[in-house]
């Protein structure tokens, strides 16, 4: 505490360039190393609204390796921040909301051509009847 | 004291400095897969189907490669930035192949409506043809309708023309002496029109059995009128067997004297008891 004032009331009264440096230095290295150690609320909110949303679209028939490897990481990303090795908790939260997302778009990609599929049989399947229609009349 | 203070400052200016730099600056490394992570993205924006069906989500994939490709010192950092560009390049690419499906699908609607309206119209076609096949064939039945009609109306008149009466047995046309010469079973010249009508009438109604009776007045003896009646029935049929009329559809009876219809007191009523009758079935022959 001594040394501290002592330290101020000498920057203060030399204001000499190197001092200057060497205090940014360390506010900078503060700032911009010494993370305050927060939770990642928001990436892990991100993160469970797209599971969800991949729930509500029925993800888990197609993309059930996704999706449950997004719950994994979720649940590993709470357990981090339990730990508070919050960096950590945030990356896993960041990768269990992209695993959910795919998990939706390949789910959704999968559904859409499915339809399409069907939609391709049902012309198929009309197309020959008229071929036999056509053949009985003839 | 003062430069005491000022050499630890210097000091500790020197030391931070480079640790600084090291700590919070880029390293040299870039993370592994951030190359492959390009590739992939390279290869989903030049695909002419997907690259314009997702430009959103191309576009964080790019951002995520792009933050993958800086060189890093922590070897995790790089690996989950990685990560993070491979997911993203992924989701980018299901959604560009949702649209695509999306997109395909209005074309795959319209080959169906074409498929569906094809197959109507054959229907249509179809039910159309048939009804005009069912019109043409009310049409002939009408005109068999019109044909019975005509043929009725044909027969009521030849009928007529014959002087034929309708009885219980059948149409009986009743031909006079007149086609005879007295005592004789020879057909005049003159009977041969009257029995061409009647010849012809038979042979437009096959289906009908004939009766050909003849009869007589009083005068002679009773066989030799009873030998005449035959032999002029007789020849009735052989003339109508000779216009085309089938033989096993006519019956020759002598009759005689014995069935008159009028006295055989006058002449007029000897006359008229001198005849040949034909009677021609109302309904159709058997065989």
């Amino acid at each position: 505490m001594t040394h501290r004032l002592t330290t101020m009331k000498v920057m203060g009264t030399h204001r000499s360039p190197l001092q200057l440096i060497t205090a940014g230095a360390i506010l900078f290295s503060l700032v911009a190393c010494a993370t305050v150690p927060q939770p990642p609320n928001q990436e892990l909110a991100a993160a469970e609204t797209a599971i969800t949303s991949a729930d509500q679209a029925r993800a888990v028939d197609y993309a059930s390796a996704e999706l449950h490897e997004a719950r994994t990481k979720l649940a590993a990303a709470r357990a981090a921040v339990q730990q508070e090795k919050m960096i950590l908790a945030q990356q896993l939260a960041e990768q269990s909301r992209v695993d959910a997302e795919l998990a939706l778009a390949k789910a959704e990609a999968f559904k859409a051509k499915a339809i399409n599929d069907e939609m391709m049989k049902s012309t198929d399947v009309m197309k020959q009847e008229m071929q036999r229609n056509t053949g009985d009349k003839q | 004291m003062s430069t005491q203070i000022y050499r630890f400052n210097k000091l500790i200016a020197i030391m931070l400095t480079p640790v600084i730099f090291a700590a919070c600056s880029a390293g040299p490394i870039k993370p592994e897969g951030a190359d492959m992570a390009r590739n992939n993205l390279i290869q989903l924006q030049s695909d002419p189907q997907l690259a314009s069906r997702a430009p959103v989500a191309i576009q964080e994939a790019e951002l995520a490669v792009r933050a993958a490709e800086v060189p890093q010192e922590n070897v995790e950092l790089g690996r989950h930035l990685v990560f993070m560009a491979d997911r993203k390049i992924a989701i980018a690419t299901f959604q560009a192949q949702s649209r695509l499906s999306e997109d395909q699908r209005k074309m795959l609607s319209e080959q169906r409506d074409n498929a569906r309206l094809d197959s109507r119209t054959r229907e249509a076609d179809r039910a159309h043809s048939d009804a005009t096949a069912a019109r043409r064939e009310a049409n002939l039945a009408n005109m068999d309708t019109e044909i019975a009609l005509q043929q009725a109306a044909d027969l009521q008149r030849q009928i007529a023309e014959l002087n034929a009466k309708a009885t219980d047995r059948g149409l009986v046309v009743t031909l006079g002496d007149l086609l005879f010469d007295t005592g004789k079973a020879t057909l005049k010249g003159g009977a041969a029109s009257h029995l061409g009508k009647l010849a012809a009438f038979l042979n437009q109604y096959p289906d009908r059995t004939v009766m050909i009776e003849g009869h007589t007045d009083n005068v002679g003896s009773e066989d030799f009128n009873l030998g005449l009646s035959q032999r002029r029935a007789n020849s009735v049929m052989t003339y109508l067997v000779s216009q085309g009329v089938a033989s096993n559809r006519l019956a020759a009876y002598g009759k005689g004297e014995n069935f008159a219809i009028s006295d055989n007191e006058s002449a007029s009523g000897r006359q008229q008891n001198r005849r040949v009758e034909i009677i021609i079935a109302n309904t159709a022959a058997r065989q």
